[in-house]
Formats: structure tokens, sequence, C-alpha cells
């Protein structure tokens, strides 16, 4: 090679190192930025990593007592104008889901007395819970229930005839029936689909924040559970994951006394749920569950927490499980008349959501009778809700056809022979089973392909 | 303890030797470890002198670059294709106990560095909670690619996988779905794992109605099945051989390819028996056929490499050809994979059999420690169930019965089966 070929080579030699060098520090200076992009800024090193020493030995062994946040008494009345956020709209809307549903309880729990659904859960006394929390969030927070938050499924849009199409299982339920009462899911209404398996869902809210953080979205997911679910291990795996790693998870848990025959005293220790924030490191408030006004203001407080540092938050609601667990359960076998005088103190310091918040629509002059307007409206509930009876009972089940697809994305080999096995079987013996009930297709629910990926 | 240190001064002398780049280290080495160390390391006879790399199926996987190979192990597919589909689709996420700095087994190193820590992180040590936080990123709309560290800790996660991520797609009539989820376990002996580092579970999911599972036997079947299972729209748990982590090297190509999910692979063509296993099996059912080879047996061997739901057409087209089964994995036979597919392949190839179906696998206990080597399905006990299949006569096992024996599906494709009739006919006479 000639002189001026090696000092083009040493040139062109020198100019690809330079450039490499740029790569590098280009790759270098971006993976320093993504590692900052968590600003993990409830995060505080010190605590991991600075310890504060004691030459005295004191085993912390506190009993750690929460105060239960409220806002009006037992009269409907507030002391505090600051916490008085929620125009009349807003609380007429809560009003009147916290009256239908007491209304439809007691018609559906009827119906099921009757033989016309097979299982019912009451929400008495817990019915503010749903609707005002459903009503501080915005329309696209991502739910997900466990199943005695009916009133939020009210509040974002199901009406009492959807609901007893789902609890029958017809072909107007658009999860088809397959799944047992209580496990609705909406994709449009931003409900995540509920299962049986208790505190099985936290991880689940844990998980939806977490995506919803990292996408940069303005939405939180919120996760109900109860008292008793919160001693499941997949609640410390949910709420431990979601503080360390930083979800926007509002977790809700509706302390109500009982986790079906199990009280309180038989399931925890310690001053309940809300404490257990303080081992995670996250902000967690008790709020009196019967009171709409002061769970609507601490859940406002908690979404601009929740968006602001990035991280879940706990909101403990105490209140009482007025009826059975569930029409396969009968409280007074646990619940005798000894137990309720009882705990009559307990119950009476929490009262009637119903009765609480229409005295305080009465006292702003927002309603002039506030007795008077449940009633009506209880009436006219009741008579819808046995029209949606009857209606529910002319309604078919889905077709039979529609229990073996949908367990893949494409249904399998294996799947496709037992359709057609059981296709076979069914024309042989088609009087042996429902089909009249089970042979329509419904029109207006269908299957949603593909949405994601 | 004297093991350890006996290893750690083995390992060193390895290092030295290979500095020295000497071309005789390999002998040495061997020698030394059969002469020195026979009592902890000899797990049975040395293998058969096998090459076990394999070149890229150009019938079912089409590249755009074939030149642009690069030599990898499993470690080095799981995080290429890693990679890639965190560089392809920014809805991925990594993560999993120790994943952020490379993973125990080396599988997830640079991606965190790469992709950033929102993407590819450590999450608290909650097998139940890596699932459970998997189904709610997936039904926000996310791709998770959690990670298992050992497929026997799966447990605490069984319920999320049975009754949460399975059924997801079907409570939720298509709303939402669960598919996103692709967990990634290392599964399967390694040699000294013992009861809590060498289980095969992947029976006990195949239960569960909506599930997929997926098992690579190398490294090109694990890069273009992960980039499958993380496209497809179910929950699929990808069990990854570990003792082949290292030990399985081949020429990968670098790019983007798929293979597909639900289809089997004919790794060899034979018309006396067919030889089905998946995963680390795969190396003993080749072992096993070139011992039968010298035998005259002509072997097919299949790989079944995604266990639900199984490639049954495969399966059955290659039995109806020799007549002849046998299945091998690791796990227990009790209830294994290996049960499954006898029932479904009896009941569409019964009358083409020449021999009872064999399974050949784990024995119905924890998987042991030291009897490892007693434990493992391996080519020994596979070349004698070949032998034990070749040499079954029906005729040797018929009973004379005193009633009356009617045969309402007579069809007569083998000459085998026309002898039996003749036979059975002449007893009925009698």
């Amino acid at each position: 090679m000639c002189i001026r070929d090696r000092i083009n080579a040493e040139y062109m030699g020198i100019l690809y190192l330079i450039t490499n060098m740029l790569r590098v520090a280009r790759n270098t200076i971006l993976s320093m930025l993504k590692s900052q992009a968590r600003s993990v800024t409830w995060k505080n090193m010190d605590t991991y990593y600075k310890y504060d020493f004691t030459n005295k030995m004191d085993f912390i062994d506190h009993k750690m007592r929460f105060p239960v946040f409220r806002t009006m008494d037992l009269e409907g009345k507030v002391e505090n104008p600051a916490y008085e956020i929620a125009n009349k709209e807003t609380l007429m809307k809560i009003l009147d889901i916290m009256v239908t549903h007491r209304e439809m309880d007691k018609v559906y729990l009827s119906l099921h007395r009757q033989g016309r659904i097979t299982f019912y859960m009451t929400t008495l006394f817990e019915e503010a819970i749903g609707p005002a929390i459903a009503a501080a969030l915005k329309k696209d927070d991502l739910a997900v229930m466990q199943y005695r938050e009916q009133g939020f499924l009210m509040h974002r849009g199901y009406n009492t005839l959807e609901l007893l199409h789902t609890y029958k299982g017809t072909n107007k339920d658009n999860t088809l029936g397959r799944a047992l009462v209580y496990h609705q899911a909406h994709r449009e209404r931003c409900i995540l689909p509920g299962s049986a398996p208790i505190g099985s869902k936290i991880p689940h809210g844990a998980g939806a924040g977490y995506a919803l953080r990292v996408k940069g979205e303005d939405k939180i997911a919120v996760a109900f559970f109860g008292e008793g679910s919160a001693s499941q291990g997949d609640f410390h795996a949910g709420v431990n994951f979601a503080a360390t790693l930083g979800a926007q998870t509002l977790f809700v848990c509706r302390t109500n006394g009982y986790a079906i025959s199990t009280s309180m005293e038989e399931q925890y220790a310690g001053d309940g749920i809300a404490p257990r924030g303080i081992g995670y490191g996250i902000p967690a408030l008790k709020v009196d569950g019967c009171d709409p006004l002061a769970l609507y203001y601490a859940t406002v407080q908690a979404r601009k927490m929740i968006m602001e540092r990035k991280g879940p938050v706990l909101l403990e609601t105490m209140s009482y499980r007025g009826g059975d667990h569930s029409t396969s359960d009968s409280s007074g076998a646990y619940r005798t008349k000894e137990v309720i005088a009882k705990h009559k103190a307990y119950t009476d310091q929490l009262g009637d959501p119903i009765i609480r918040l229409g005295k305080y629509m009465q006292h702003k002059g927002w309603l002039d009778n506030a007795t008077d307007y449940v009633t009506k409206l209880g009436e006219s509930v009741r008579a819808g809700c046995l029209e949606n009876a009857k209606e529910v009972d002319a309604t078919p089940f889905p077709h039979w056809k529609k229990m073996l697809v949908d367990i893949y994305n494409e249904e399998p080999w294996h799947i496709k022979e037992q359709q057609e096995e059981l296709e076979a079987h069914l024309k042989k013996h088609p009087e042996c089973y429902p089909l009249d009930s089970f042979k329509q297709w419904s029109s207006s629910i269908q299957r949603i392909h593909n949405i994601q990926k | 303890t004297g093991i350890n240190a006996e290893y750690m001064g083995i390992q060193s002398i390895k290092r030295m030797l290979k500095m020295l780049g000497s071309k005789f280290s390999r002998g040495i080495i061997q020698n030394f470890l059969r002469t020195t160390t026979g009592r902890c390391f000899s797990h049975g006879p040395p293998p058969l002198q096998m090459d076990f790399s394999e070149k890229v199926n150009t019938n079912e996987i089409k590249l755009k670059d074939p030149t642009k190979m690069k030599k990898m192990n499993i470690c080095q597919a799981v995080n290429n294709a890693l990679d890639i589909a965190l560089a392809s689709d920014s809805n991925t996420f990594v993560f999993g106990e120790d994943v952020k700095f490379g993973g125990v087994f080396r599988c997830t190193v640079g991606l965190n560095e790469k992709h950033g820590t929102d993407r590819v992180f450590n999450t608290p040590l909650s097998e139940q909670g890596i699932i459970g936080f998997s189904v709610g990123l997936a039904a926000a709309g996310g791709i998770p690619i959690p990670e298992i560290q050992f497929s026997d800790y799966i447990f605490p996660a069984f319920d999320q996988f049975v009754n949460e991520a399975a059924k997801y797609r079907y409570r939720t009539n298509g709303q939402f779905h669960a598919g996103g989820i692709t967990c990634r376990a290392s599964y399967g002996a390694v040699g000294h794992g013992g009861h809590y580092h060498s289980q095969a579970p992947e029976a006990s999911f195949m239960h569960a109605a909506g599930l997929s599972i997926v098992i690579p036997r190398n490294p090109i079947q694990t890069k273009g099945l992960l980039l499958s299972s993380i496209r497809t729209p179910d929950p699929i748990i990808f069990f990854e051989p570990k003792i082949l982590y290292r030990m399985s090297e081949d020429m990968v190509p670098e790019e983007d390819y798929t293979i597909p999910i639900g289809k089997a692979e004919v790794l060899q063509e034979g018309k006396d028996i067919t030889l089905l296993g998946y995963g680390a099996s795969i190396r003993q059912l080749k072992m096993a056929a070139k011992m039968g080879e010298e035998k005259g047996i002509s072997s097919e061997i299949i790989d079944l490499r995604t266990i639900l739901p199984y490639d049954i057409e495969t399966i059955e087209k290659s039995v109806k050809k020799t007549g002849r089964l046998l299945i091998t994995h690791e796990g227990p036979v009790t209830s294994g994979v290996g049960a499954e597919i006898s029932a479904k392949v009896q009941e569409r190839c019964f009358l083409h059999m020449h021999a009872p179906i064999k399974r050949v696998c784990g024995y119905d206990t924890p998987f042991p420690f030291v009897y490892e080597p007693f434990y493992l399905p391996n080519r020994f006990k596979l070349f004698d169930a070949m032998l034990e299949l070749m040499e079954f006569q029906i005729q040797n096992h018929l009973t004379i019965h005193s009633y009356p024996v009617s045969y309402t599906h007579l069809t007569l494709p083998t000459s085998d089966l026309v002898q039996i009739s003749v036979v059975a006919v002449s007893l009925k006479k009698k």
C-alpha cells in the first residue's frame, strides 16, 4: 500500500473509533435516562440503608389505633365545610343508586327464594361504598371487584335489568352465563372480571396499575376486597408489588365484620387492614363506610395522591354486613340474637347510609323530605324489578355451543373434537337436555375478537 | 466441604488449561475427571459421542437472511428472543426474581441496561405475586413475560394460572384475555438438583383448560418458539430445560423468526417404532435410536414441542405407519403427559398397534438427589423398552376364550391383522 492509502486507512480508522465512542456514549446516556424513568418519589433510600441506633431497647408493640374518618354524623350534619366537595348531582346519583340497590336486593332475594335465580348476595348497609367510590373516580379507571360492590357497577352504567340478566346468565348477559354470578366483566365500562377465589384479584389490581403508570395514563386501577381477603397471601403479594414497583392502584378493603361466619376477631389480631399500609410504606386511611360524603372525599384525595406519588394507596371502609353472606348462608346460625345485641353499639355507631345521606340532602335543601323521596323511589324500583323478573324469566339462555368456545384464542383440535362429540350426542338424545332454553344465538352480545395483540 | 473444594480445583485447572490453549486440554480434563472424581461426578457412564447440534429446518422457518447466524446456547437464544420482543413491541415487560442483573441463569443479561427499569425489573420474592401481577398487566393491555426461577416454585402461582389466567378469556366472553402472558420457567433435571431444582410439572398444568405449554429442545427451537409464544394471545408457560441452557449449542439465525405453536416436529423418519419426547429427553431418544439402529430398528423420532394443545395429527400419522409408540418424559409416569397421549393415541390408532403403548418416564417419587442416575429415563431404559415393543408378538399373548368373540370393527389394513382374524375365527369355530 502506498503512503496515501495508509494515511486514508488511518483516518478511516480514527473516524470509526470516534463514531464508535459517540455511539457508546449515547447508549450509556440513554440507558441512564431510562433507568431514571421511574420516578421513585416515595422511596427514601435512607430507610433502607441508614439506621437510627438506640441504647434503649423498646419492643415496638403499639396498640395501634387508626381513627376512622367521617364527615357527617348520624344525623347528616357536616361540621367541616371543607369536606363538602360533592355537588347535588353527584350525591343524588349516589342516593338513587343506594336506594335502587336496596330495593333490588329485596326483590331479587325473593326471586331466589322462589327458585327463579340460583344465587344472590345482598349488600345491606354497604350500599354506599360502591357508588361513592365510583363517583370519585373517572369513568375509565379500571376496576376489579369482589362481589359486594354491585353499586359500583350501577354507577358505571348497569341498570337493574342488566344486572338480573347477569345473575341469571341469560343470553343477554355479556359474559354469556359462563361464570357464576357477580363475575361481571365489561370492556367499555372498564370492569375487569371477578372470580370466586378470594383475594386473587388484588395482584391483578397491582399489575393493571403498573401498566397504567408505565404508559403514563391518567387512569388508576382500583381493587376491592374484604377484610377476610386481606388474610390471603395474594393480598400481601399484590400490595407489596404495587408499593415496591410503583403501581397506580387504589386498594379498597370493605371491612364489614364478617367473612361468612368468621368475625373480625377471628380474622386478624392487629388494628385491621389500614395499619398494614405502614408496613408496605404506603398511605392508608380508615373511612366510615356508611358515610357517602366521606367516601367520596377520601377517594378523591386518594386518587390525587396516587397520581402524584405514582404509587398505591390503601383505603379501609368500616361498615357492617347487614344481611347473610349469600343465599347459601343462614347467618342466624352464627349471628344469634345475643350476638346482635352485643354488637348493637358497633352497628349503631355506623347507622344507615341511606338515612344519613337523605338527612344531609335535607339539611342542604336539596330534598324536601328525604323519607318520602326514598319511599317513592323505592316503590318505582320495586315495580321495575318485578317487571325485570318477568322479562328475564322469558329470556332464554345462550346457545349451548357457547360453552365450548373462547377457551383459547383459536379453538384447538381437541376442543373442536369435543364440540362435535357433544353435537352428535345431542342429536341422538335431544329429549334428555333442556335444548329449548339453550338454542338462541344472542344477536346483541357477540364475541369481541382480538382486541389486544 | 471436600467435594466443593475438588470441584473448585477442577474448575481452576480447566481455566488454566483453556488459557494455555492446549489442544489436548479436553482429553486431559476428561481423563482427570474420570480418574479422580468418579465418586462425585459419575452420573452413569459417559454419554454416547453424538453431535446434537441441528440445522435450521427450512420447511418450517423461512429466513430472510440465512447467512446471518450466530453460535448460541439456549441461554443466549432466550436473551436474543427477549431482546427482539422488547425492541419490537413497547408493550412487553420482562420481570421476575433477579431478572434485572441478568438472571440466575444469565438469560436476561443486558436487557435492563438496554430497555430500562420500567420494562425489565426485579419483583419482590413472591411467585403468586409475579403471576397475579402479570394477569393484571395483561388485562390492562400489556404483554408480560414473567420468569419463575425454578419450575419447582411455580406452585404458589398455580391458582393464578389455573383459576385466573386460564379462564380469563372464557369468563369474559372474549372481552378481556390474559393471553399476553408468556411465563418462562427453568425446568427439568440438572444433575444435582434434588426435589426442588429438578421438577417437571407440565402435567399439572395440562389439566387446566385455557393454558398452553411449550417446551423447546435446542436454541433454534427456543428462540422461535419463545417469540411465537410471546405473540400468541393465549397464556403460555414456556418451560426451558435448564440442563441444556449451556450444553445445547447451535448456529441460530440472528433475525426475528417464529416457529408455530401446536405443531410437533418429526426429527427423523423411521418405519418400525415411533419415539415421542420433548425437551432434554430428545437427546436420550436420539441416543437410544442410534443404539436401536445397530440392532436394525428404524425409529421415527418426534419432538412434541407444544404439550398443550399437542399435535395429535403428527403422532397419529406416525403411529399408524409404525404401529409402536414409546413415550418418554422426565416427570412422574402416573398421570403424566404420556398418560394423556397414550389414551388419545389408543383411541385413534387401536387397530394399527402392533404392541401396547409404552411410557418410560420418571418414577412416582419426589425427584431424588443422589439417585438421579437411577431415576431419569435414560437411553438404556429407552433401548430396553424399544426391544420389548419390537419383540412383542400378539399371538404370544392371546388367550383362548370360551365365549364367542365378535368383531364389529374389522378393517384389514395390515397383514398382521389378517393373521389375527384368521386365528380368532378358527378359535370361534372350535
